[in-house]
């Protein structure tokens, strides 16, 4: 199940869906549908969350993961598409033999654990424990878990742009991990947010240090995106990050 | 389809049995962690925090200004929550959610989401065509209100505060919590007033 790299190439937006027509139909909806439909989507959900936890896994690498699955992967189904990437990641990192699982399913398994990963995962689920409560201190809630979760890191670095400041969205550099979708790329809108500094997703996903960059809510008109085909009277507003942006 | 399902169930066991051999989980707390995220955490803490912010103008105005911190008064955070951001709706704005590039959702308020949100159709179609779709799904916005699209791309989790129904004057918070659905702080409903 190794990812093949020129994937990357070939299918480089497989999951940059905004947009694109080909996608467009109906949708599936249903108040009252459920997070989960069977039981295996809950254990790849637990298994993910645990797992990602204990490796200390960035989101971002578990989304790049995703993002290079074979298209046939990606559009399998949404937890399948976590299956496909957490084995990946975890042959990636020698926690897996390719194959190993397959020869699981029919006989009995052969690699041991590392150590490391068994004392990180036994250290985890002492960590989970207190905090697993339907509700939690208000000053946790409030100043540690947004530090723990979240990627917001102060800069010293002056803001490009201020509220109020129009900007165009710049072409994309590389083909890797990026938070900044084809459908605003070269599109022009207006910052009406200046939000805290943050990680930038683009290195975070590869483990390349850089400096936090100032982030920002762009407004684009329907008709800036779209052109005669938007439907009047919409918006679309999203967050980017100030490397991705040029005065506009 | 349920060959398919069962191939697939079947691996998943074989994987976390695998996995549980070598160390690398606790099964204890994976099923800890899905407990957490199918009971503990979901659409009626965002509820409780909307009824809220109708009765008392203060609350709302801190919602406003900081989701994360005016949630954590009900005790609630945790993963996709650490930048919540509450967007209002209004007479002349409606509001709608979607995450174009995989499926970036305010869990702490409304759990984690369904399969629809993360479909193709949904986050293809909704920055494009945002009416027909809500229209669709049997939300009609008349075409003098905005209609203003979140794409959750980066840090900032988006949830909805809809409009307080008619005919509720009334009500308590958690009469008015229960009026509230996950759907409602998608964007992609109304809530309704009480059956008469």
């Amino acid at each position: 199940m190794c990812t093949l790299s020129a994937y990357r190439h070939s299918v480089p937006s497989l999951h940059d869906l905004g947009g694109r027509a080909e996608y467009f139909a109906p949708v599936g909806y249903d108040p009252a549908e459920p997070p989960f439909h069977a039981r295996w989507e809950e254990r790849v959900f637990g298994i993910v969350s645990f797992v990602q936890t204990s490796l200390g896994k960035k989101v971002d690498e578990f989304r790049y993961e995703t993002e290079q699955l074979p298209e046939q992967q990606y559009s399998s189904s949404y937890f399948g598409r976590w299956l496909a990437a957490l084995e990946n990641e975890l042959e990636r990192d020698g926690h897996l033999v390719a194959g190993e699982l397959d020869a699981t399913t029919t006989e009995r398994s052969s690699a041991t654990g590392r150590t490391g990963a068994r004392v990180r995962a036994k250290v985890t689920a002492l960590v989970l424990r207190p905090l697993l409560r339907p509700t939690l201190p208000r000053w946790m809630c409030a100043y540690v878990l947004p530090k723990a979760f979240g990627a917001s890191r102060p800069t010293l670095r002056r803001a490009a742009f201020t509220v109020g400041d129009r900007v165009r969205v710049r072409p994309r550099r590389g083909d890797g991990h990026t938070r900044q979708p084809e459908y605003v790329t070269g599109k022009t809108g207006v910052v009406t947010t200046h939000h805290r500094a943050a990680a930038l997703p683009d290195a975070r996903a590869v483990h390349r240090r850089e400096p936090s960059q100032h982030l920002y809510t762009i407004a684009f008109t329907g008709a800036e995106l779209w052109g005669p085909a938007a439907e009047e009277g919409t918006e679309v507003r999203i967050d980017l990050y100030e490397s991705y942006l040029e005065a506009g | 389809m349920s060959a398919e399902h069962s191939g697939i169930a079947a691996r998943v066991e074989a994987l976390e049995g695998l996995l549980a051999q070598k160390g690398l989980i606790d099964v204890e707390s994976v099923d800890r962690l899905i407990d957490h995220f199918t009971s503990d955490v979901g659409p009626l803490n965002g509820a409780k925090v909307i009824a809220r912010a109708w009765v008392d103008a203060a609350f709302k105005q801190r919602l406003l200004d900081d989701g994360t911190k005016a949630v954590a008064e009900f005790g609630f955070g945790g993963p996709e929550g650490a930048c919540l951001v509450t967007v209002e709706n209004t007479p002349t704005v409606h509001n709608v959610v979607v995450c174009t590039l995989c499926s970036c959702y305010p869990w702490t308020v409304l759990g984690l989401p369904p399969g629809w949100y993360k479909s193709s159709a949904y986050r293809s179609r909704l920055v494009a065509q945002p009416r027909a779709v809500l229209r669709e799904m049997g939300l009609d916005i008349q075409p003098e209100v905005i209609v203003r699209v979140w794409d959750s791309s980066a840090e900032a989790r988006y949830f909805v505060l809809p409009m307080r129904p008619a005919g509720t004057a009334g009500m308590g918070e958690a009469e008015l919590a229960s009026l509230v659905t996950r759907d409602a702080m998608i964007g992609v409903a109304r809530v309704e007033g009480p059956v008469a």
